[in-house]
């Protein structure tokens, strides 16, 4: 509680927390991510799942909004970490955020574990007839935990 | 009237039913808008340039409707379980401006444009970027809902 407090204590984000308007704005851009991002990410597992895009190859769809989705992280993760450091005794104790933390870390585990077998194995996927299981469960997994994440994100509000 | 009490009533009186309409409101937005901005960053160039943005469009319109459906069913829900607090609301009436101005705008000259064969690039680009610039005024207007009064 002492760390939460003096992390939040913290003059900018004192000042930020109490913020009329930037704290909002912050979080609308996070949310913002969500949905362009999201829909990146959708998109890439259903093409993963064979569902949709068959016109384009695996590796197009991966390769081509790998950059954004960078680049959202990046913006969710410093908008998220500001959201959070400026209410830390909030979060701290909210058993919401830290599911949701272990979900972010789950996801981090999930491209590493799969990045040898699917995403850094695109163009061999793209030559095989069939998608393997192996790429199918990647997806699916994929799709839970970010359901897993935004969920949490919402019931966080709901945990005092 | 006598629906909306019911479903205030619902939402009301067990928590996790206005959680769960909150979590499927979040999940519908990121959807729709998401499939949208795909189509969008098509037509600005930015990714999945193998195939038309006609196509991308073609591929995605269905998880676009579908997502719109559960976005404003549980939209309409959260509405009408805190009507006297909505309706008092400055920001919410133009958040309602603004999903009716994107949601036109994305029916009408975006999917116009992105189906155009041989679409003047100027034009693509302009109507991707009111096309995201519409939906992010929608999600902004969500947000202030909660913080402005």
């Amino acid at each position: 509680m002492d760390i939460a407090h003096s992390i939040q204590s913290v003059g900018f984000l004192t000042e930020f927390a109490e913020s009329q308007l930037p704290y909002p704005i912050v979080l609308s851009i996070h949310l913002t991510c969500i949905a362009l991002f999201g829909g990146m990410i959708l998109a890439t597992n259903l093409r993963l799942l064979g569902l949709t895009f068959k016109s384009l190859t695996i590796t197009e769809v991966v390769t081509s909004l790998r950059p954004w989705k960078r680049l959202g992280g990046t913006i969710m993760v410093c908008t998220g970490l500001l959201l959070a450091t400026s209410e830390a005794e909030k979060y701290s104790p909210n058993p919401f955020f830290w599911t949701k933390m272990t979900i972010l870390g789950l996801i981090l585990l999930h491209g590493q574990v799969f990045r040898r077998s699917v995403y850094a194995n695109t163009e061999e996927l793209d030559r095989s007839p069939v998608i393997p299981a192996n790429v199918k469960i990647a997806a699916v997994l994929s799709l839970v935990l970010w359901i897993g994440m935004f969920t949490m994100g919402r019931l966080i509000a709901y945990w005092d | 009237m006598l629906l909306q009490n019911a479903i205030a009533d619902a939402l009301n009186s067990t928590e996790w039913a206005f959680a769960l309409a909150e979590c499927l409101h979040i999940g519908g937005f990121a959807v729709s808008i998401g499939s949208i901005a795909l189509v969008d960053f098509r037509m600005l160039n930015l990714g999945l340039r193998h195939e038309t943005a006609a196509r991308i469009l073609k591929y995605t319109e269905p998880w676009t409707l579908i997502a719109l459906a559960v976005v404003v069913f549980s939209g309409s829900a959260l509405f009408l379980s805190q009507v006297d607090i909505y309706r008092v609301n400055p920001i919410f009436p133009l958040k309602m401006y603004a999903l009716a101005a994107a949601l036109l705008f994305n029916f009408t000259v975006h999917r116009k444009v992105a189906t155009m064969v041989n679409a003047p690039p100027a034009l693509s680009t302009t109507v991707a970027i009111v096309s995201l610039l519409l939906w992010v005024s929608v999600v902004f207007g969500g947000i202030f809902i909660g913080f402005l009064e």
